[in-house]
């Protein structure tokens, strides 16, 4: 019940007390403090009232705001379109390449167990045998426009995430314990994966470490 | 004392093409007899049960990579003395460095070519 509507049914109750034309000084004094009491106590549950009222306006504010900021990510559209679809492109990428990879290495195989006895025969075999391999090697088209594809799927999702993040001052939560653990036995078992545009350590600077002893690379790190 | 060239060398590689690759260019220098793992739990299993001339192996692999499957083969009085060339796109010096003070022979970082394998190969078990 509203602190309004106690108030209201307190005053009745003291007003129809009065009426009855009480001749008990005393119990005139504890009808005005009970009065007064009831006053106080309607202004401070009516601020009460009003201060939970304004919360919970301005959390339903908040929770449209969210709602709307989410329909913007549109969520269903990454989970049921971009991510599947990157996810089938990318697959579709490694058969591609395993497929002409196989079929270039297969070629590559069978001219080396070829025999020139006959040098025309073997100059036929040898030329049908690198049409093949260059026909194979059209499967970088058709990877390069796939992974075009994924690359602008994940541009999208980044664009969205990001605006997100920015208007709901979305702060990076903590790592689970699952991630902190798959981190640490990366880091334990240095599986870093190729580097970006070559590797990072060239044969030679491998050849020049592997060539030093134990001390020598300690001093590297002192 | 001359390589056998009949010894077994067991090739460790998740990727089938690699290890495709790999075998090529051994019998391209003259090794043909070559077992193939897909990662450290299956190359061990095969060193407990066979005795290789030498190990090529991949970093990256699972269940056990070619690092833990290196401190194991280390580990282990019947394999410890077993060559053991890691061959990987694991480029960084820490990945290096961590490999020699497990005890690899050599190192190869991929893409690499038969040149490269066969240079390493000599300095591992010597002229062949």
């Amino acid at each position: 019940m509203p602190a309004a509507e106690v108030a209201a049914r307190v005053r009745d109750s003291l007003k129809s007390v009065k009426s009855a034309d009480l001749k008990d000084a005393q119990l005139i004094e504890v009808l005005r403090l009970a009065q007064q009491l009831t006053d106080t106590m309607q202004m401070f549950f009516g601020s009460l009232d009003r201060s939970i009222h304004e919360e919970f306006n301005s959390i339903a504010a908040y929770i449209a705001r969210t709602r709307d900021e989410i329909a913007e990510l549109r969520p269903n559209d990454i989970k049921e379109q971009r991510i599947p679809v990157a996810g089938a492109e990318l697959e579709a990428v490694v058969s591609d390449t395993e497929r002409a990879t196989e079929a270039i290495m297969s070629e590559a195989e069978n001219l080396m167990a070829a025999e020139p006895t006959d040098l025309d025969a073997y100059k036929a075999h040898v030329d049908e045998a690198m049409c093949r391999i260059i026909e194979n090697c059209s499967f970088q088209d058709l990877a390069g426009q796939r992974v075009s594809k994924v690359v602008t799927s994940l541009k999208h999702i980044e664009t969205r995430v990001a605006r997100f993040a920015k208007t709901m001052g979305v702060h990076d939560a903590e790592m689970t314990e699952e991630e902190r653990a798959e981190t640490e036995r990366r880091q334990r078992l240095h599986l870093n994966g190729p580097a970006q545009g070559g590797p990072e350590t060239d044969q030679s600077a491998v050849d020049d470490l592997m060539s030093m002893d134990q001390d020598a690379i300690d001093s590297l790190f002192d | 004392m001359a390589v056998e060239m009949s010894m077994p060398i067991l090739v460790v590689d998740d990727y089938k093409t690699m290890v495709r690759i790999i075998k090529n260019l051994l019998k391209q220098i003259g090794f043909e007899n070559v077992d193939e793992a897909s990662d450290g739990t299956e190359a061990f299993e095969l060193m407990k049960k066979k005795k290789y001339g030498l190990v090529i192996s991949d970093w990256n692999m699972e269940p056990m990579t070619g690092y833990e499957l290196l401190q194991r083969v280390r580990a282990e009085e019947a394999t410890k003395a077993t060559p053991f060339i890691m061959v990987t796109a694991e480029s960084k010096t820490e990945n290096v460095i961590a490999a020699k003070k497990a005890g690899v022979n050599n190192y190869i970082v991929k893409p690499f070519n038969a040149g490269t394998l066969k240079a390493k190969m000599t300095a591992v078990i010597g002229e062949f």
